[in-house]
Formats: structure tokens, sequence, C-alpha cells
């Protein structure tokens, strides 16, 4: 069975467009990531990825308002699709069961 | 505040409409412009147009540029495959020619004069060309390899030679 796979900063950047629901666009996207996980993304590395996990299917956008901030620019508004929900659910699924087989005597306290 | 330092680089923002695809310029040029806003903001308009010319520089990338073709608006030609290969090689060495170009706007350890350029602009035209000529005249895949690496070959130390001088021929650099 073919099965979509994402990369770790691909599986950030889908849970952050999920977080931000409806309001998602690659500047927002960045300010986010900076905020909650203090990681510095550039404007090239948040696009290259939103584009790829557009054509995954994993993602679904649309053109929102256009500010003065923004030059009269349209802002690109990203929605998670119902595949790219599924394959973060898969992906949790798989973290939390390897969480879940780790032996109890693995950690040990110093 | 007057009205420049309100706005970023124009030479960059002119850059960047050439190479971005045309489906993604309005929301990354957005993009741009609010960062820079940001920026300004934050740290004065110096700065903000140094962290700009960066971003544009860093966005220059395959999944941004997309299909080479549009940055010559080969679409409104009839053109063929070979054509469309010399073209790709020209818009090639004409990107790298611009990178130092750009670059000189915001840092002062690229320093380049009119007659470097027109240098690396021969080298580099001349060895896009000859590689055309290689392309079209060889047909044999193990010499057009050959060839091909023999050409980059000549170009890498011939620009080592004009840079740091490695063999002290008379156009040697220092």
């Amino acid at each position: 069975m073919s099965q979509k796979t994402i990369g770790e900063f691909e599986e950030v950047v889908l849970l952050i467009v999920a977080i931000l629901n409806g309001d998602a666009y690659s500047v927002g996207i960045i300010t986010e990531i900076d905020e909650r996980l203090n990681r510095n993304v550039s404007l090239g590395a948040i696009q290259t990825v939103l584009k790829r996990l557009e054509n995954k299917g994993l993602l679904k956008s649309e053109f929102g308002d256009s500010t003065n901030e923004r030059g009269g620019k349209r802002k690109r508004l990203y929605e998670v699709t119902a595949e790219g929900q599924k394959i973060l659910d898969q992906t949790r699924f798989q973290r939390n069961s390897l969480w879940d087989a780790i032996p109890r005597l693995s950690f040990k306290l110093f | 505040m007057n009205q420049r330092e309100n706005k970023p680089s124009r030479i960059a923002l002119t850059f960047f409409h050439w190479y971005c695809h045309p489906d993604f310029r309005e929301e990354i040029e957005g993009d741009l412009m609010e960062r820079f806003s940001t920026y300004s903001k934050k740290y004065g308009h110096n700065k903000a147009n140094k962290l700009f010319i960066k971003e544009v520089l860093f966005l220059f990338r395959p999944s941004i540029v997309g299909n080479l073709y549009h940055l010559t608006n080969t679409d409104i030609m009839v053109i063929n495959k070979q054509n469309k290969r010399l073209v790709t090689i020209l818009t090639t060495a004409t990107a790298l020619l611009l990178i130092p170009l750009i670059a000189m706007n915001f840092t002062n350890d690229v320093n380049w004069k009119f007659f470097d350029f027109l240098v690396a602009g021969v080298l580099l035209f001349g060895t896009g060309l000859t590689l055309e000529f290689i392309l079209r005249k060889i047909k044999n895949l193990r010499y057009r390899i050959l060839f091909g690496i023999a050409l980059f070959l000549v170009l890498i130390l011939i620009w080592a030679e004009i840079a740091v001088g490695i063999f002290g021929t008379p156009f040697a650099g220092s």
C-alpha cells in the first residue's frame, strides 16, 4: 500500500496551519512558529514547504484580503485538507505507539 | 519620514519580479512588503532594507522560480527544444551575474567593478554557449559528459587564475 509521509518541518507547518484555523498565511505561520517553538524560519523555507504540502494535497489555499501594509497585495490563506488531517492523525498515532513501546526502564533518572 | 524610507530596494524588488513565478508573485510580494514594514518599525529603514534584500536572495530557489522559461517570456514565441535549452543556459548565466550585483547593495565584502562584471559575463556566457555548441554537435552521451566536464574544469581554472592567480600568467589576479 502506498503511503504519504511528511517530514518534521512539514508536520510543524501543518499543525500551525490547523492552529491558525483559516487565518494561516506565510508571514502569520512564521510568527506563530517563532512564538510557539522559538524557531526562526525564513520566508523562502516556509513558502517552499507550503507549496510542497499543497502539491501533496495536504493543504488547500485561496486568496484573502489585501492591506496597505502588504502594498495592496493579497494574502494566500491556507487550510488543512481532509487528507492533511488524516496524515496528522496517522503521524500522531505512530509517534504515540512508539512512545508507548519504550520500556519504562529505558528512562533512568540521574 | 520621507517616501524613500517607506520603500524597500527597487533593484531587489525588480530582481524578485523577474525571477518569481507569476502564479506566486502577488502573495510573496505582499509577504515581503509586510515583513519589510515590520522590520522598518522594529529596526529602522537601513536594516529593514538589508533584511529585505537578504529575503529576496533566499527566495531565489526552484520552488519559487518554477519553470525557468517564464523568465524570458518565451511563451509568446514559437521556440524549439534546442532554443529552450539555450534560453535556460543564458538565463542561468544572467542570474549568476545578478547575484554579486544584488549582494553589493547590502555588503561591502562584495565590491565588483564594471570590468569584473565584463570578465565574469564573458566567462559565463562563453561557457554557456560552448556547452550549447557541444550539446548540439555531439550526440554520443559519453562524449557529451566528457566534453561537459572538461569545459567546466577550464571555466573553474580560468576563474581561479583570474581571481587568485594559481599559474602566474600575465592576467593572474591576486
